[in-house]
């Protein structure tokens, strides 16, 4: 098994509609590397056969004009990479099967949606950090709101067995990108309880709590009133739960606050605008507190930047300050 | 077998593909998705005598064929460079070139002196797009200046050849470049990034906080060109200086534009984000460019544009 992270051709084996605007694509990549939850793939948002721009290279006199496809002259198409969650990963001898799930809201996830079974994409990772795993007997409590819910599928995944529950919160229904089972009961629209009615989570014997801000479904309001509500009925505190969180800046903020309220640990999947992922060009800066010996303080200041690509994505509650 | 190797003023380069300062870290970060080992040379992230945080997010926005970036020079500083990318920097399978930026003549002339004795670092590059904090003014574009910071750095750089970056943020690339020479660079490199600024039309907001930022990648190719080539035919061919030329080189054939532009090396940055292995593949390609063209050397092929009444 390749241990080496790198560039990758990864090929569809599925593209698959979970909602209004949201995606789920799965690539099979020969030699990817193992992963973990909170790490994170580039992906080329336009075809692969771009890098090598054989159909630029016309060579007069020929006798057959070879076929030009003017992409870069016409279309306007995403020329960096865009960064994507891996939401899960399996693999089987060589071969990894990985999943991401998209949100279309721009012409690179445009591009995304529109690759069929067969179809090549583009690779380079894996890239990023890890969540860290709780410790024996700490309640995992999985926040995830919109395309921050990716994340959280592939934790839930790696923290079977444990004690974990599932928080996860979309504007409406229409946009949860998570598949309810038919014949589970219907969560009230004040209800917190946790139910086993959301299959990426109950396939893990995971419960989850959803709401969305209109009441569309489950909890009317914000996954952090839910969340709130539930850490306060049932006194969570300090280091029996960590809570992990992925989603809105505003979001994950609060969800940061509600924890540090309660000493809580609070693992945090931030998302930055990114060009390469990998620490070289040093635009995925994020504030954080207690400059260390590794990065400067801002003359009269008590924090310093740190790269989301690198030393991120996710970071602790506690030391960042956005 | 095609030569594709590159005198750079003593600097030699097995082959004509270097990386822009700013787009390739310190030393090993892409080690993983190239072959550092083909590299002609290595170029790192500017240097300042300070540790600099840089600017505010966001410091990046794509535009149509382009990006622009306004880092603000986020970089660990001299002092850090020295301690902790240097022994890095030894271990590199390539030349290396450290890019110095400042914001005085004191600032330059104390990393650049920093540079002479260290081993490993084959050639300086002066980044002089930076603003003077005396007054504000980027030393790039005014040529009296110039001149006079690159004679002072030329001063404490005996030992290795010294390459000056040239900002198109100016009326006639030629003057300044003519400046540089004057001022005693050894080479000179170009285009650095063109001031520009994008905005969010809903949030009637400029798209970086920076307000301003630089633009790369192959919207800029060919002014880069044009540049390389008004510098090449009016100053740099007579003086025997060579050209590093870079803005927007993804693949081969934008790199032979260059080469018969008038650039004897080329250099790759914001392609390399897209695909960090670019420069190997341009290296392949240049070779059998060269052989279809007839040449035996790369280097036979620089400046060999023909233009109308040469
Ligand atoms: C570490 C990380 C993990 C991510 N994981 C996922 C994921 O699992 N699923 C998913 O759908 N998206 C994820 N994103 C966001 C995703 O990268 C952006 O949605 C994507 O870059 C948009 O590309 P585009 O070309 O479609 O849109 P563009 O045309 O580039 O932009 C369209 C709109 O989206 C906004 N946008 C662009 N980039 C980002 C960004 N990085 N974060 C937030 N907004 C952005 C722009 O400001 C603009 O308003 C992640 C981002 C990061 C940094
Ligand atoms: C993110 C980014 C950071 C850069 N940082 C530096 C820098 O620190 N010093 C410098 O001299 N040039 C810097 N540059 C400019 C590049 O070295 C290069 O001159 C320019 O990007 C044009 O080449 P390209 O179109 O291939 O990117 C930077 C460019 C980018 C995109
Ligand atoms: S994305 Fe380039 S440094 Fe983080």
């Amino acid at each position: 098994m390749n241990q080496r992270r790198g560039q990758f051709t990864g090929v569809v084996c599925a593209n698959i509609p979970l909602c209004r605007e949201h995606f789920k694509l799965v690539m099979e990549v020969r030699g990817f590397p193992p992963t973990k939850a909170g790490q994170f793939v580039q992906l080329l948002c336009r075809s692969t056969r771009d890098l090598d721009y054989v159909e630029r290279e016309l060579e007069w006199p020929s006798p057959q004009r070879p076929e030009v496809e003017n992409v870069d002259l016409i279309a306007p198409t995403a020329l960096l990479r865009r960064p994507f969650s891996l939401a899960g990963a399996t693999t089987d001898g060589e071969t990894a099967t990985i999943e991401v799930i998209h949100r279309v809201v721009g012409v690179g996830t445009d591009w995304l949606v529109q690759l069929r079974t067969g179809d090549e994409v583009g690779i380079l990772g894996p890239l990023g950090n890890t969540f860290s795993h709780p410790v024996e007997n700490q309640i995992a409590i999985l926040v995830g709101g919109g395309v921050g819910i990716p994340p959280m599928l592939y934790l839930a995944s790696e923290l079977v067995g444990k004690k974990v529950i599932a928080f996860c919160g979309a504007t409406t229904r229409d946009l949860l990108s998570l598949t309810v089972t038919a014949d589970a009961r219907t969560p009230g629209i004040d209800s917190i309880e946790p139910l086993y009615n959301i299959q990426e989570f109950a396939a893990h014997g995971i419960p989850a709590v959803i709401s969305t801000d209109d009441g569309s479904y489950g909890f009317r309001g914000f996954v952090t009133q839910s969340l709130q509500e539930y850490l306060d009925r049932f006194r969570i505190r300090g280091e029996m739960a960590v809570i992990y969180t992925c989603g809105p800046e505003v979001m994950m903020k609060r969800v940061a606050d509600l924890a540090r309220a309660r000493q809580i640990p609070c693992q945090v999947a931030v998302e930055r605008a990114m060009a390469c992922g990998m620490g070289t060009c040093q635009s995925c800066c994020i504030r954080v507190k207690k400059p260390d010996a590794s990065a400067v303080p801002l003359p009269g200041q008590d924090w310093c930047y740190r790269l989301a690509c690198t030393d991120g994505p996710v970071f602790a509650g506690e030391e960042l300050l956005w | 077998m095609i030569d594709l190797s590159v005198h750079l003023a003593g600097l030699k380069l097995a082959n004509p593909t270097m990386t822009c300062s700013g787009t390739c870290g310190y030393a090993f970060e892409y080690g993983d998705f190239m072959d550092l080992s083909q590299l002609g040379a290595f170029v790192t992230k500017s240097v300042t005598r300070e540790e600099r945080p840089g600017n505010p997010p966001a410091r990046i926005v794509e535009t149509r064929g382009g990006m622009l970036n306004a880092i603000g020079l986020a970089n660990v500083g001299l002092k850090r460079f020295l301690d902790e990318k240097v022994p890095q920097l030894e271990k590199m399978p390539c030349p290396i070139v450290v890019n110095v930026a400042g914001h005085s003549y004191d600032d330059y002339v104390e990393t650049v002196a920093a540079m002479n004795p260290i081993a490993c670092v084959g050639s300086v590059e002066l980044n002089v797009s930076c603003p003077n904090v005396k007054d504000g003014l980027t030393f790039g574009t005014n040529p009296g200046r110039l001149k006079e910071l690159v004679h002072e750095v030329k001063k404490v750089l005996p030992a290795k050849p010294l390459m000056v970056k040239l900002s198109p943020n100016v009326d006639d690339v030629a003057v300044t470049a003519r400046a540089a020479i004057e001022g005693g660079a050894d080479v000179l490199t170009l285009v650095n990034t063109f001031t520009a600024m994008s905005i969010d039309i809903h949030r009637r907001r400029p798209r970086l906080a920076n307000v301003t930022g630089g633009l790369s990648g192959p919207a800029i190719k060919p002014i880069a060109i044009h540049m390389v080539s008004r510098v090449y035919r009016q100053v740099a061919k007579a003086a025997g200086v060579p050209i590093v030329g870079m803005g927007g080189v993804q693949t081969w054939q934008d790199a032979a534009e260059f080469i018969l532009a008038g650039a004897s090396a080329v250099a790759i940055g914001t392609a390399l984000f897209v695909d960090p292995a670019a420069p190997n593949k341009i290296c392949e390609g240049l070779g059998e460019w060269v052989s279809k063209q007839g040449a035996e050397k790369l280097s036979d092929l620089v400046g060999t544009v023909q233009m109308p009444g040469d």
